[in-house]
């Protein structure tokens, strides 16, 4: 770099005329008092704050609600509480309470669809076997979560996993309208088991982002540890539904599967799907008077 | 573009129609149990009366059934997905409070309904000047093809319309942020139409079948759903699907 | 991520897994055996569960074999190495300690133990979706081989990750060539050992229909090598009769 901060032009030097008077080189200073500042780089501008610059992020959260509102409106809030560690086990406790009670309401919608037992046992079986899947999955998640270079600590991760949840589910009862409207006037087994998994996949999908702010704001390096458990986690919870069946049909005597009725949900999936199309035609025709 | 006749405040159709982003917008911030009830007329009036319309050409029972059950297709919409089009705004990067979000849609519904009201007079003299359904009248298929046509154009016209309107206010109240309008905007589409659409096929029918009685729901209701019965119509004509 | 000094750290789970070498190079340096306790209860744990889960297909019993064989693998490599691989470092130009060249191999099992530990919630769930062991039964066999497989790319994982931070550990203490010199090294000499300890301690799942042994009657006879070799020399045979 010359001294002037200012390229030559290119080819050969002119030659000075000797009437020219020899002018000294402007020193660097003069165009850093004259040029305008840079704007600032975009990267830079747009720059995601540090947890706790915001006044919003250290608002307490105070009870159900303020969960609530906070993994809606506020995911920063979250994390930053969880990151503070004082109270850590309180706010996990109500992330998981939240979402534990959400399914439960959710799970009351998917049981309404057959009515008679279900209409606990859905419920039941949806609460334990979501709580089962964080359970189950939460070992993974702090080991990729680290490897991927978070120094989020256990009980941040159960509480970022509590949050995904939190938000999932009360996504889910923002579909429960709709699922209860679909329950009521449905009789395919085989589709309000297809509507409930899109519900789930679109509340997931959610949860996942939430999870992925708060990890962002752990110091994870790379999301591909963490995607990988996405894929984890949505099998888990799609076996999961299989394991627990019937969660969607009529009640079958007893609260599991018997141990000999293995499946694998794919399996269970076209078994459903084959049954409901047996029972179709008969259906259809009854149905099908839309004038 | 704001309107210098306008009040602010209260809720008037013209800005609506026009678009005028920043007093609809001034309306949902400053949103009262009037500015509802004002909605819920417009659209009890405008839907109602394109469903009298739609259902005098079969009996004038059915005209009357249609007159309430148009209207309440799109305001149990609205307060059926009231919650998860509310959770959606914020989920979707728009920070608009629950009441803001059921303001929003409804508001574009009741625009749907007055440009459906305002086509009702062209409705109702197109149906007289239909032959009268009969059962098994061979003249009943073009008359019946023409209402359909008639209807798809006029519904499509209007919730086109009302969905550019709420693009521009979704835009405007995101300060200018397409991608986040869109966004929100194609997400409440979609679960609208969900709900929507098995509502209108749980309140089915509107215009009547000739060789069906009258009557305000079908026995079978609540048996079936749209989709369900698309994918029957699909088994039926690929036995292997 | 800047680390704390190393000297704040005490030994614990997480800078081992975010692969944090200044933190753990401070940790070899300051060896004791507290620390070495507590990667052995730490290998214990993880691997134990995951061998429990493993086991738990067949039944109770085998699962708590494999509960105590798995650890038991790891901990005989680590120990059984122990002067070979502390002579190895010098000889292929990184200057540790016995103990240091120890630590760093225990330290690198008991990743991958604790990351075979966080999947062996997900193994014992997958075990109770799976057919139960039935003699004689095709599915049973499936099931078997599906274990295995699974079994088989959980440990490569866990190993694969294990060894990467081996690398970064040695890499941080005595370059890059050397570093990769020594983890093949390393490598070659721990799988020689495990694989055979493994063989002499089968089996982990064990075939429905099999009795349940701690160790097989003659676990001693043959070697996991001259079965490898027979299996191909079986496998040439049969293509080429």
């Amino acid at each position: 770099m010359n001294e002037s901060n200012l390229n030559p032009p290119p080819g050969a030097a002119p030659e000075r005329s000797p009437s020219q008077p020899v002018l000294p080189t402007l020193p660097a200073a003069v165009f850093a008092d004259t040029l305008p500042a840079p704007p600032p780089l975009p990267a830079a501008a747009h720059a995601e704050r540090s947890l706790g610059e915001d006044p919003g992020d250290r608002v307490p959260i105070r009870g159900a609600l303020g969960v609530i509102e906070a993994v809606l409106r506020h995911p920063r809030r979250v994390v930053f509480h969880l990151n503070q560690g004082s109270d850590i086990s309180r706010l996990v406790g109500l992330l998981l309470l939240v979402a534990l009670g959400f399914v439960a309401v959710y799970g009351a919608i998917v049981g309404s669809f057959s009515g008679g037992e279900q209409w606990w046992a859905a419920p039941l079986k949806i609460t334990a076997g979501l709580a089962v899947t964080a359970g189950i999955c939460l070992p993974s998640l702090y080991i990729f979560a680290c490897l991927s270079g978070s120094a989020a600590r256990l009980g941040e991760v159960a509480g970022a996993l509590g949050g995904a949840l939190a938000l999932a589910t009360l996504l889910l009862i923002g579909f429960a309208p709709v699922a209860w409207l679909f329950s009521q006037s449905t009789s395919s087994v085989a589709f309000m088991g297809a509507l409930h998994l899109g519900f789930w996949l679109v509340a997931t999908g959610f949860g996942v982002r939430f999870l992925k702010t708060a990890f962002r704001h752990f110091g994870l390096r790379s999301e591909s540890g963490l995607n990988v458990w996405v894929v984890i986690f949505l099998l888990v919870s799609l076996q999961m539904t299989t394991a627990l069946r019937p969660l969607v049909g009529p009640f079958d005597q007893t609260l599991l599967p018997p141990a000999g009725e293995k499946k694998f949900f794919l399996a269970h999936w076209m078994d459903s799907m084959e049954a409901d199309g047996r029972k179709a035609p008969a259906r259809g025709a009854a149905a099908n008077r839309g004038d | 573009m704001i309107s210098t006749q306008t009040d602010p405040v209260t809720f008037s159709l013209g800005p609506l129609l026009r678009g005028e982003a920043e007093v609809i917008a001034g309306w949902i911030t400053r949103w009262t149990a009037g500015h509802t009830l004002r909605q819920v007329a417009l659209i009890a009036t405008g839907a109602g009366a394109f469903g009298a319309a739609m259902g005098s050409w079969r009996a004038p029972e059915q005209a009357a059934f249609a007159a309430v059950k148009l209207p309440l297709i799109l305001l149990a919409t609205a307060a059926g997905n009231a919650l998860l089009n509310g959770l959606l705004a914020p989920l979707l990067g728009l920070n608009l409070r629950l009441r803001e979000a059921f303001a929003a849609v409804l508001m574009s519904f009741a625009l749907a309904a007055a440009i459906l009201g305002a086509f009702s007079p062209l409705m109702a003299f197109l149906v007289w000047n239909l032959p009268p359904l009969t059962p098994g009248a061979a003249e009943n298929v073009t008359a019946y093809s023409v209402m359909l046509l008639t209807l798809v154009a006029v519904i499509a016209f209007a919730g086109v319309t009302a969905n550019v309107r709420l693009l521009q206010l979704l835009h405007r109240l995101a300060g200018g942020a397409r991608g986040t309008a869109a966004r929100l905007l194609l997400a409440w589409l979609a679960v609208n139409l969900l709900l929507g659409s098995q509502l209108s096929w749980i309140l089915r029918p509107f215009i009547g079948s000739p060789g069906l009685p009258v009557e305000f729901l079908r026995a079978e209701a609540w048996h079936g759903n749209f989709f369900e019965s698309l994918l029957n119509t699909l088994r039926q004509l690929w036995p292997e699907f």
